[in-house]
């Protein structure tokens, strides 16, 4: 180890140190251990635009009665919510059967169809039942669903007419995990973690699951584009097989394998600034920023598929 | 941090004739608060919502604010104590107990934390754009190189230039 550059040394103790894994091990090497030392300090450096405007929203607001901080993420909601579109009724009754999913919001969609709003755990998906053609396509969804006994709740899925995709079993990453696709197509991933090896302690009820081919690239994007940071990756044969990432206070899963684009709205604090990163990117625009009732909102599509709806309330 | 109980009063004072001199408070502080936050929460997007929500508190309350002699800092620490407090509850769903105010240890680390990052400002352009892509942009060593057009051994080495340079100033500094 000791022979290799110092350089490659400090650069991969810098990778442990900002994806928060354990780099314990620079301290025992003699040359590293003050430089990781210092690195460690500057994971907490300030984003240098952070203290500037946040002065400015200070300052923006001098009346001591009027002092209210708009949210920029809905009551309930966290920054990653997923949208499923499904062409008829039957996905919100799965929800509630097996995940005990309760309505929080009904109502006619712009296309004519419905949105609904379904709470499992800490958790909100959005679903939207019928309409016209519309901006987002009517596809299926992957999810990592945490319950407190994924035996039952696998039964229960597969009574609400889900098709098994793998018996539960006790998974080498920690976690007892069936898998299902409910009768829309959607998947699944029914887990209670068992052991020291899930990453699932903080981590909310219902997790969307990327699956795309060339993962590790997609992850640039991400990165890139949503300001998604890296908890956790797991590679095989030098390839990126599974990554965990954070996008503001909520997660979403990329996997290696058959590609499931998905349709999430983001809450974030500026929509618009979002959106142009996401298109110097690489995305595609499917909606400019705008105000609409419910707050602002824009929206691009990734290369993989995949939809990003940005919003503030 | 020199600022005595007199300097504390005179600030609050002002903030309260004068909503708008708030910011004297905030440019005093909003260091030490993201320094004390941003220790207990491993999402800078949450440490800096939670600076946020204390110095928006601070000002909301500031009209009521009674001078009793306590340092604005004890005052601001302890909102943001209470503030992570909450975090800690909605994300547990569990009571979790606030932190409290910063111990003298834990007060000394953070000052010698802002004159470090004070430090960072100083080094050379280049360093300084390689420290915030890789710490505060979270970019792969990768994607710095493409940012910046340089090979990844280039950016290797201005990584480890300014770490060395980081390093020897705060040893000088004591």
């Amino acid at each position: 180890m000791a022979e290799r550059p110092l350089t490659d040394r400090l650069d991969e103790t810098i990778d442990a140190l900002v994806a928060r894994r354990d780099a314990t091990a620079a301290l025992h090497d003699p040359e590293l251990a003050p430089l990781a030392r210092i690195a460690a300090d500057l994971r907490d450096y300030p984003r240098p635009d952070f203290k500037a405007r946040l002065r400015a929203q200070l300052e923006g607001r001098p009346s001591m009665t009027a002092v209210s901080t708009t949210p920029a993420i809905r009551e309930g909601f966290s920054t990653v919510t997923p949208y499923i579109r499904v062409r008829e009724a039957g996905l919100v009754s799965f929800l509630a059967q097996v995940f005990d999913a309760q309505e929080t919001f009904s109502g006619r969609g712009g296309g004519g169809g419905m949105h609904r709003e379904e709470r499992a755990g800490d958790s909100m998906v959005i679903v939207g039942e019928g309409g016209g053609a519309g901006v987002m396509p009517l596809r299926p969804v992957a999810f990592h669903v945490l319950v407190k006994d994924a035996d039952a709740t696998f039964k229960r899925a597969i009574a609400a007419g889900a098709r098994s995709l793998g018996e539960p079993a006790d998974r080498s990453y920690g976690e007892r995990s069936g898998f299902v696709a409910d009768p829309f197509g959607n998947h699944w991933y029914i887990s209670t973690p068992i052991g020291p090896e899930s990453f699932t302690g903080a981590a909310r009820t219902v997790t969307p699951v990327l699956h795309v081919q060339g993962a590790a690239d997609y992850l640039g994007f991400l990165k890139q584009a949503l300001g998604a940071v890296e908890d956790m990756r797991h590679d095989e044969g030098g390839r990126l097989r599974y990554a965990r990432l954070r996008v503001g206070d909520a997660a979403v899963e990329l996997g290696e394998g058959e590609p499931m684009p998905g349709s999430f709205l983001l809450y974030v604090p500026d929509p618009d600034a979002r959106y142009e990163q996401a298109m110097a990117s690489g995305a595609t625009s499917l909606m400019p920023p705008a105000d609409q009732p419910y707050g602002r909102i824009g929206g691009v599509e990734d290369a993989r598929g995949n939809q990003w709806f940005f919003s503030r309330p | 941090m020199t600022k005595t109980t007199e300097d504390d009063r005179l600030l609050i004072e002002a903030a309260q004739a004068d909503p708008a001199r708030f910011v004297e408070i905030y440019e005093l502080y909003v260091d030490r608060i993201y320094s004390f936050v941003s220790r207990r929460i491993e999402n800078r997007a949450a440490a800096e919502d939670i600076t946020s929500q204390v110095f928006v508190q601070a000002l909301g309350a500031i009209g009521r604010f009674e001078w009793r002699g306590l340092p604005v800092s004890v005052w601001l620490f302890r909102i943001a104590s209470n503030a992570l407090a909450d975090h800690w509850r909605e994300r547990a769903r569990t009571a979790q107990e606030a932190p409290g105010v910063p111990d003298p240890h834990e007060l000394e680390d953070i000052e010698r934390r802002i004159a470090f990052y004070q430090q960072v400002e100083q080094l050379p352009e280049l360093q300084r754009q390689v420290i915030r892509m890789r710490f505060v942009e979270e970019k792969s060593i990768h994607e710095v190189a493409a940012a910046l057009d340089r090979s990844e051994g280039a950016v290797k080495q201005l990584q480890l230039r300014a770490l060395e340079k980081l390093r020897k100033s705060m040893a000088s500094h004591g």
